[in-house]
């Protein structure tokens, strides 16, 4: 998730209400449980809701699009190079989201709302 | 004298605040403890819908189910598990599971339409769930394997109708030869 947030570990806060009344949307960075791997907890970015059509690459000269499907989001890190998403795992159930995160604690200065 | 009245009144409207406090907040707990039982060990629920027929009626069986199995990874095949709807967050649905990750689980497609059976090998955490009427439900036969994530909790128990009440542990494994019980 490099930019935003660091390799070493950042501490940030999520809220557990957003998900629950639906307040989830495209750009939010959200804790998901893996679809691969039930005991670990993912944060992505939510790039894609139901319905709404996703392209990505790949590899560098073949990019794909897909519509993501009722009831399910389309995630993915913000280092693409690095991270394993939606690309590689298909689009996630909405069920699956844990929160939302909203604020960032550690490191100092880091601290205050993540970028965009 | 008009002092003392005062005085008492005053003693006994703190001692009044002080109670109505006391019960508040032992209201709140008794809250706080019914909301912890209810998200991490046992919650009751109302099941409705045909797709669970002979096991749980038409029109709604409540049943008591566990959370603590699915934590800790104690399902396995011939469970009733709750679970969120892939396809509708809102949901929760009641069905069996039938198969873990990496196993081979055969399945008829479409029992309506012709006896055409399908195999397919559940990935990497995800569960394969279907209903007990298969031919009136909605499940992986249709949605594919489902996120183990989504899981919520495990049946063990029905509630009601009274006349019903009877564990539901790992008894009935899906048999096509299953007579209803004449309870």
């Amino acid at each position: 998730m490099l930019p935003t947030l660091n390799l070493t570990g950042d501490l940030v806060l999520a809220e557990h209400v957003s998900h629950r009344i639906g307040k989830v949307g495209a750009g939010d960075v959200v804790l998901v449980r893996s679809p691969v791997d039930p005991r670990r907890i993912l944060t992505k970015r939510v790039v894609g809701m139901e319905g709404d059509t996703v392209s990505f690459y790949v590899d560098p000269m073949y990019s794909q699009t897909t519509v993501v499907p009722k009831g399910h989001v389309w995630i993915q890190g913000d280092n693409t190079y690095a991270s394993s998403d939606s690309r590689h795992f298909g689009p996630v159930p909405y069920g699956l989201i844990q929160g939302k995160v909203f604020f960032r604690v550690w490191p100092p200065d880091g601290f205050g709302t993540l970028e965009q | 004298m008009v002092g003392l009245v005062g005085r008492l009144w005053n003693l006994q409207y703190k001692s009044i605040v002080k109670e109505a406090l006391g019960k508040t907040l032992a209201v709140a707990k008794f809250f706080c403890v019914l909301h912890i039982t209810n998200t991490y060990l046992c919650t009751f629920a109302l099941a409705y819908g045909p797709s669970m027929v002979p096991t749980f009626n038409l029109t709604g069986d409540m049943f008591l189910a566990e959370r603590l199995s699915i934590k800790f990874g104690k399902v396995g095949p011939g469970d009733i598990v709750l679970l969120r709807s892939p396809e509708s967050p809102q949901k929760v649905m009641v069905k069996r599971l039938l198969g873990l990750e990496s196993h081979s689980v055969t399945y008829v497609v479409d029992p309506m339409k012709s006896d055409r059976c399908d195999t397919i090998v559940v990935p990497k955490g995800h569960v394969w769930v279907e209903g007990d009427n298969i031919y009136n439900s909605r499940d992986s036969r249709q949605l594919g394997p489902v996120p183990y994530g989504l899981l919520e909790g495990k049946v063990f128990c029905k509630i009601w109708p009274p006349k019903e009440f009877r564990s539901l542990m790992k008894s009935g494994m899906k048999d096509p030869g299953f007579v209803v019980d004449a309870i």
